[in-house]
């Protein structure tokens, strides 16, 4: 496979994403959109680094997985915090601040 | 490769944060302020010894530098910082007494990404520097975790910040498969080519850095929480992570890119267009005084923009010089609201009535802080504004100026609103209002700040005008 099909395949996995953040309403569902998002990024940035063979490419992915890793430990904290406090997780039901 | 030097500041604040980390652990009983003293005296010992550095070379290959706009910016978000725990150290409550480690911990650990930030030459550098500022902020933006408005405010803001993360991220993937490294100098040395996949790339990015300076489409998540978060926290959160946004926008996007920096201008203007209209128009009919200030700032950002958008040294220069003076103003007029908050528990604008009449001096320094933020002559913001558009109006952009100057004076109109509340109207309640040490201190910091800015601006207008120099 050429490295079009792999950005290609990247460009679907976050267009799926990001529909997946514009469409959810539960806020789980937000965070899994996120997830598919920087999963693209990952699949992007390893088949340029294998296409030019530098090591560059790998590299930033092992920092995007843990950065991902990162930001989903505190998304889900806040989600569970949210969640004991309203009791939803919906994000149609969270409109206290207004204006 | 000079040793550890260019990374002084950076490793002295990890030990301060493993430091304030470990003081955490140990303590016992309720107050933990004094952990509070320790973070806020350490980021003091730090600018301190910020302010001696001398810029050096470059570290890491070229990947972290620590040159004049480094150096200038780090010397900025230190002194905010500074002002934000200060005034943060009297939080009358007792949750936040008692978990000020893990407050500070952020404050901390955030800070270390803006530092980090400001040096990094490179695209994994930046990116993980930029999440390393961006994480700890969402936590902190729902520290008081029993409220219903804080934690969804917190939500809100993390869902929208790493979409906008996501994206940068996936925009920086292209800039590296079109360039074939992560290297920044040789990101802009690949310009030359013409190269679809980095003018793609490059934009996409533009969506993080927007979202960081809560430029136009992405300034959803500003007054929501803004209103929301403890209000030093927000002081903070306002003028820092904002400054750090402009710097990496200018490393990405000028630094040693000539003549292709000017492909960014009608970008650049578009959005300070957008966003001074929509800073400035959503003010107006705000009730509450952190949501305005909130609107206030987006405006302001508007008008660094108009600075951005003229993409010269000049230009560069004067976005920096404003981000001093916004600092100081702004932190300013966010820890009087917080001073009327802690005594009347209400942070509605109409808190402020008679206020001129109860503690004359706070007063006084909101009167100074609004004319900062308004761009009245001989304070400071009036010189920011002043010089961001005459680097705008250098490069031709007669039409941004013109609509900046008109919008400045639709701004006075809210911030007179707060004026006369203060020194016309008849106050509510009598009595001084009552002001911890620590957090008069910090208004009287930001208000000597504005003060001498304004009246001597010149050492940092060519301060910044000599670090911006060598970007072009």
């Amino acid at each position: 496979m050429g490295l079009h099909a792999y950005l290609t395949l990247a460009a679907v996995v976050f267009a799926i994403g990001l529909f997946g953040v514009l469409t959810r309403r539960n806020a789980v569902g937000i965070l899994l959109g996120i997830e598919l998002m920087l999963n693209a990024v990952n699949i992007n940035l390893v088949a340029f680094g294998r296409f030019h063979a530098d090591l560059g490419g790998a590299l930033f992915t092992l920092f995007t997985i843990a950065i991902t890793v990162a930001e989903v430990a505190v998304g889900l904290a806040i989600v569970i915090v949210i969640f004991r406090v309203r009791r939803t997780v919906e994000a149609d039901h969270l409109d206290l601040l207004r204006g | 490769m000079s040793g550890l030097g260019p990374f002084a500041l950076e490793l002295g604040l990890g030990a301060l944060l493993v430091a304030v980390f470990v003081a955490g652990l140990l303590a016992r009983g309720d107050d933990r302020r004094p952990i509070a003293w320790l973070a806020t005296l350490g980021v003091l010992a730090l600018l301190a010894v910020a302010l001696l550095l001398e810029p050096a070379g470059p570290a890491l290959g070229g990947r972290f530098v620590q040159d004049g706009l480094a150096l200038f910016v780090k010397r900025l978000f230190l002194t905010a910082t500074f002002i934000g725990l200060l005034a943060g150290i009297s939080l009358p409550e007792r949750a936040f007494a008692r978990r000020a480690a893990e407050y500070h911990v952020l404050v901390l650990a955030s800070l270390l990404g803006m530092l980090v930030l400001a040096s990094a030459r490179d695209l994994i550098v930046l990116f993980v520097a930029f999440e390393l500022m961006s994480i700890p902020l969402y936590v902190l933006a729902g520290f008081r975790k029993s409220e219903g408005e804080a934690v969804e405010a917190s939500l809100k803001f993390f869902l929208v910040g790493s979409v906008s993360s996501a994206v940068m991220a996936y925009g920086l993937s292209f800039v590296y498969g079109a360039v074939g490294s992560t290297d920044l100098g040789a990101v802009a040395r690949a310009l030359d080519g013409d190269h679809p996949l980095l003018q793609l790339g490059l934009l996409l990015a533009l969506v993080g850095f927007l979202f960081k300076v809560a430029a136009f489409p992405f300034h959803m998540w500003v007054p929501d929480t803004y209103e929301a978060g403890p209000t030093p926290f927000v002081a903070w959160l306002s003028v820092a992570p904002k400054a750090a946004g402009f710097v990496a926008l200018f490393r990405v996007y000028f630094e040693g890119t000539g003549a292709h920096a000017a492909a960014w201008v009608p970008i650049a203007a578009a959005l300070a267009t957008v966003t001074m209209l929509t800073g400035n128009l959503m003010a107006i009919p705000q009730q509450n005084a952190k949501r305005l200030l909130a609107y206030s700032g987006i405006a302001q950002i508007g008008y660094m923009l108009v600075g951005v958008a003229a993409a010269s040294a000049s230009g560069t220069a004067m976005v920096l010089f404003y981000l001093v003076a916004y600092v100081f103003g702004n932190m300013g007029a966010f820890l009087v609201v917080e001073a009327l908050a802690r005594a009347e528990g209400s942070e509605a604008i109409s808190a402020f009535r008679g206020l001129a009449q109860r503690s004359p001096l706070l007063a006084l320094a909101m009167l100074l802080f609004l004319l900062s933020l308004g761009g009245i002559p001989f304070v400071a913001g009036f010189w920011a504004k002043l010089y961001v558009f005459w680097a705008a109006a250098e490069q031709g952009l007669y039409w941004l100026v013109l609509l900046g100057a008109i919008l400045t004076v639709v701004a006075l109109f809210y911030y007179l609103v707060v004026a006369r509340k203060m020194y016309i109207e008849p106050p509510d309640r009598p009595g001084r209002v009552p002001l911890s040490p620590t957090l008069a201190l910090s208004v009287l910091l930001c208000a000597l700040g504005v003060v001498l800015l304004g009246l001597y601006p010149k050492p940092v207008v060519m301060a910044a005008l000599r670090v911006a120099a060598p970007l072009f």
